[in-house]
C-alpha cells in the first residue's frame, strides 16, 4: 500500500511540473485538492496519475455552487491506501461537454451517468450514456441535484 | 421484545387462521432500504417460521392471496407495483409494512418516491416499524385475516376501478 | 432446453420483484442459447433522492436519514457520516464511543455476512443453508437488539458519538453469541468448501483476475477473493481501528468459491476484534458535545462497509444544513464487475455470479432481462431464473 507522504509529495510533484503550473490546495492532511484549468487536463493528468499507479478512482462528485457562479464542478476522487486526490473542474452550467474516463477507467461510466443525469452535464463518448438511477419518465432537462430545482416538494400521487 | 404470552397468543391465532386459510403471499419491494424485506425474509426462517402455518412465500404474483408490500415506491417501481397487483387474482389484499410503505417514512417528500404504498393501490393493513419486527409483522397479517370474518373497515387508497388497468407483458414461459 | 430449438439471442425480462434477494434492479442479458453475450444494468428502483433530500434537513435529521440508505448496512452508513460530520466540526469523539462505534461495525459485518451466507445458499439451491445461517444469525440480531434497542437500524451512532454502552450482562451476552457463532462459522466454512453441489455452483465459475478486478475497480470482499489488497479499515483506519488493527484477508482464486471463503474467514477476523475490544475497552465518556452549526469546509470520509469501500463527500456551507452530501455504496463499483463476469458465463451461472457480490440494491439502488433474439421478450421472475439455474446444475438428479 502506497505511503501516504509519498503519496502528496508524488501528486505536489506532478501538479507543479505540468505544462502550466496547476493550483494545489491541502484541505486536510490527508487530501490534495488540484485545480484543473480546462477539460484537456482531466485525461492526460489521470494517465500520469494511472502511471504512477496512484489511479484508484473512488468516484465522481458533482458540486452546483448557486446559479450566480454560473458554473458547475466536477470533483474526481482517486484513493490510493490513505490519501484522497482530488481533481476539480469547473464547468458551465449549460452545455458543458467532458471527456470520459471510462475508456481507461471503467468503472467511471457508472459515475459518469450518475453525475451526469443528475447535474445535466455531457460525458462525451460513453458506451452507454442512459441515466442510471432517474426514472424511465423523468422529464428531460430536469436536473435534480442542482440548486434551482427545489425537489423536496411531495409529488402528487397518480 | 414481545412478552412469551403475547407472542404464545398470537401464535395460537396464527395455527387458527392458517389452518382455515393458508394464505400465500407474495412480497414485492419497492424501494425500500432492505430493513424490512429482511424481516419479512426472517418470518420464514426457523425462529418464528410461517411456513408450520401454510403461509407460503410464492414467487409469482398470479399464485398470492396477499402482496406483503415495502418502500415508499420509487417512481421508477410504481408500474412495476401495479403490474404485480394486476396479476394477482381476487380475493387479494395488500398489506404496507414499514413506515416508508406507510407514508413515504424517512424519506417522505423526496423527488422520487409517491410517499406510500396506499399512494398507488389499495391497502387493506398497515405494520408500522422501521423496520417492524418478525413479530409484528406476523401479528398484522393475523389481524388482517381475522378481519376478513368480521365486518371491516373499508381498504384505504384508490379503489380497485380507479387503479389503472396494466396488463403484464406477452409472452414468457410461465405465462 | 428443448434440442430443437436453435442457438437463438432471446430476451427474457425478469420482473423487479426478487424474491430471494428482495430488492428491485434490472439487468437485461443477451444470450446466444446458453451463453451471456452481454449484460446490461438498469437501476433505479430504489432510487430515492437521498442526496437532494439532505440539503433539506439539518445535520441530526440527516443522520436518521443516511442510517436508512441500506437496512442491512445502516450503521456504517451513519458511521461515516457522523466522522465527516465530526472533523469538520471539529469535535473530539471520545475513545470509548470510537471503540463502541467499531463493535457495532463488526457486529454488523457478521449479521451481514451470515445473511449474505443464506442469500447466497438459496441462489444456489440450497435451502438448509438458508435456514440454518439464518436462524444462527438471530443470536447477533438479539446481541443488536439489547444493545442498541434495534435489530434492523439500531441508530447507535449520534453526532459526536454513540447513544448506548455496554455493561457486564451485555458484554457477557456478546462473548457468548460469538463463541456460539465462531463454531457455526467453522461448520459453514466446512460446508461451502466440500459440498460437492455447492462448489458446483461456486468453484471455478465467475472468475476475476486480480488485474481485472483492479481495472474493473472492484472493492470489498468481491475485490480481496481476487487478491486485490484493499480495505478501508487497514489503508486508512477511522474510528477506533488504529487501536484494532484488522488483519487482511485474501483470496487469489478470484472465483465464486473465494468470494465465499473470504466472507467466511472475515467473520473469524470479526469475532477476534469483537473480544479484542470488549477486553480493551477504553473508560469514559460515550459522546462529545457537538455544535449545530458546522463550520464551512468539505470533507471526505471512507469506510469499510461488509460489501466493500463506502465513500462519502460532505460539504458545509457553514449553517445546521449540509451543502452538499454524496454517497458512493460499495455495490456501484461492483455492479460493473458483475456486468463483464457474466459474458462468457452460462445464463445459469448469473444468480450465483450476482449474489457473489453481495449486491445491495438500496445502497445502489434491478430486474432481468434475458435477450435470446427477435422473439417477443419473455418475462422470468427472478425466482424462474434461480431455479433455472438450479435445475441446470441439480434437476437432472430429482
Amino acid at each position: 500500500m502506497p505511503n501516504l507522504d509519498d503519496v502528496l509529495s508524488i501528486v505536489t510533484e506532478l501538479a507543479e511540473r505540468w505544462t502550466w503550473k496547476m493550483e494545489t490546495r491541502r484541505p486536510e492532511s490527508n487530501r490534495i485538492d488540484i485545480l484543473l484549468t480546462s477539460t484537456a487536463d482531466l485525461v492526460p493528468f489521470v494517465t500520469a496519475l494511472r502511471v504512477q499507479r496512484l489511479g484508484y478512482l473512488s468516484t465522481i462528485t458533482g458540486l452546483d455552487p448557486g446559479l450566480e457562479a454560473g458554473q458547475l464542478e466536477l470533483l474526481y476522487h482517486f484513493c490510493p491506501g490513505a490519501a484522497v486526490i482530488t481533481l476539480r473542474l469547473k464547468v458551465p452550467r449549460d452545455g458543458s461537454h467532458v471527456p470520459t474516463l471510462s475508456q481507461i477507467i471503467p468503472s467511471a461510466e457508472s459515475a459518469e451517468r450518475e453525475v451526469g443525469e443528475m447535474f445535466g452535464i455531457t460525458f462525451d463518448d460513453l458506451r452507454n450514456p442512459d441515466p442510471l438511477y432517474l426514472p424511465d419518465d423523468w422529464p428531460a432537462g430536469l436536473y435534480p441535484l442542482r440548486k434551482d430545482f427545489a425537489g423536496n416538494g411531495r409529488l402528487k400521487p397518480a | 421484545m414481545a412478552s412469551a404470552y403475547g407472542w404464545s397468543r398470537v401464535l395460537e391465532q396464527v395455527k387458527t387462521w392458517a389452518r382455515a386459510n393458508s394464505p400465500w403471499v407474495v412480497h414485492f419491494n419497492t424501494g425500500s432500504c432492505n430493513g424490512c424485506d429482511i424481516e419479512i425474509l426472517a418470518t420464514l426462517t426457523p425462529r418464528y417460521d410461517l411456513e408450520r402455518f401454510g403461509v407460503k412465500l410464492k414467487g409469482s404474483p398470479r399464485h398470492a392471496d396477499v402482496l406483503l408490500a415495502t418502500g415508499p415506491v420509487t417512481r421508477q417501481a410504481r408500474e412495476r407495483l401495479l403490474q404485480v397487483y394486476a396479476q394477482m387474482h381476487e380475493p387479494k389484499f395488500v398489506v404496507a409494512i414499514g413506515s416508508c410503505a406507510l407514508s413515504g417514512g424517512a424519506f417522505r417528500g423526496c423527488y422520487s418516491v409517491m410517499n406510500g404504498i396506499d399512494q398507488v393501490i389499495p391497502v387493506s393493513a398497515y405494520i408500522p416499524g422501521c423496520p417492524p419486527r418478525p413479530e409484528a409483522i406476523i401479528d398484522g397479517v393475523v389481524k388482517l385475516v381475522q378481519s376478513l370474518t368480521a365486518p371491516a373497515a373499508p381498504a384505504t387508497g384508490p379503489t380497485p376501478a380507479e387503479v389503472p388497468h396494466i396488463l403484464p407483458p406477452a409472452g414468457g414461459p410461465h405465462a | 432446453m428443448d434440442p430443437r430449438l436453435e442457438a437463438e439471442r432471446f430476451t427474457i425480462p425478469i420482473g423487479p420483484q426478487h424474491p430471494a434477494l428482495k430488492e428491485p434492479g434490472h439487468f437485461r442479458i443477451t444470450v446466444e442459447g446458453e451463453i451471456v453475450t452481454q449484460a446490461v444494468v438498469r437501476l433505479g428502483y430504489a432510487h430515492r433522492g437521498i442526496e437532494k433530500a439532505a440539503e433539506a434537513r439539518n445535520w441530526i435529521r440527516n443522520l436518521y436519514l443516511f442510517e436508512r440508505v441500506c437496512g442491512i448496512c445502516s450503521h456504517i452508513h451513519a458511521t461515516a457520516f457522523c466522522l465527516g460530520v465530526e472533523r469538520l466540526a471539529g469535535v473530539d469523539v471520545p475513545p470509548r464511543a470510537q471503540a463502541l462505534r467499531v463493535l457495532v461495525a463488526e457486529l454488523e459485518r457478521i449479521h451481514s455476512h451470515l445473511l449474505w451466507l443464506g442469500v447466497a445458499g438459496h441462489e444456489a439451491g440450497f435451502d438448509t443453508l438458508f435456514m440454518y445461517s439464518w436462524r444462527d444469525r438471530e443470536a447477533i440480531m438479539d446481541v443488536l437488539e439489547g444493545l442498541t434497542g434495534n435489530r434492523v437500524n439500531y441508530s447507535a451512532n449520534v453526532l459526536g458519538g454513540v447513544k448506548c454502552d455496554v455493561d457486564d450482562a451485555q458484554r457477557d451476552a456478546i462473548l457468548r453469541a460469538v463463541d456460539l457463532l465462531e463454531k457455526r462459522t467453522e461448520h459453514y466454512l466446512q460446508v461451502v468448501t466440500t459440498d460437492a453441489l455447492f462448489l458446483q455452483r461456486t468453484r471455478g465459475i465467475g472468475v476475476m483476475t486480480r488485474a481485472q478486478a483492479e481495472v474493473l475497480g472492484a472493492v470489498g470482499p468481491t475485490a480481496r477473493a481476487s487478491g486485490v489488497e484493499r480495505d478501508v479499515r487497514i489503508e486508512a483506519p477511522y474510528a477506533a481501528y488504529p487501536s484494532f488493527p484488522v488483519r487482511l484477508v485474501v483470496d487469489t482464486r478470484g472465483d465464486l468459491e473465494a468470494r465465499v471463503v473470504v466472507r467466511m474467514r472475515e467473520l473469524f477476523e470479526c469475532y477476534r476484534l469483537v473480544r479484542e475490544i470488549l477486553d480493551h475497552l477504553p473508560p469514559g465518556e460515550v459522546r462529545g458535545r457537538m455544535p449545530r452549526r458546522v463550520p464551512e469546509g468539505e470533507t471526505v470520509s471512507r469506510v469499510e462497509a461488509p460489501r466493500g469501500e463506502l465513500f462519502y463527500f460532505i460539504k458545509s456551507n457553514g449553517s445546521d444544513t449540509p451543502e452538499r452530501v454524496r454517497v458512493r455504496t460499495p455495490t456501484v463499483c461492483n455492479m460493473t464487475s458483475v456486468v463483464k463476469l457474466a459474458v462468457g458465463h452460462q445464463l445459469a451461472d448469473v444468480p450465483m455470479i450476482l449474489a457473489g457480490i453481495d449486491p445491495c440494491f438500496s445502497c445502489n439502488d434491478r430486474l432481468i432481462e434475458v435477450d435470446r433474439s427477435s422473439r417477443p421478450a419473455e418475462c422470468w421472475t427472478w425466482e424462474q431464473l434461480r431455479a433455472y439455474g438450479v435445475n441446470h446444475y441439480h434437476g437432472h438428479r430429482s
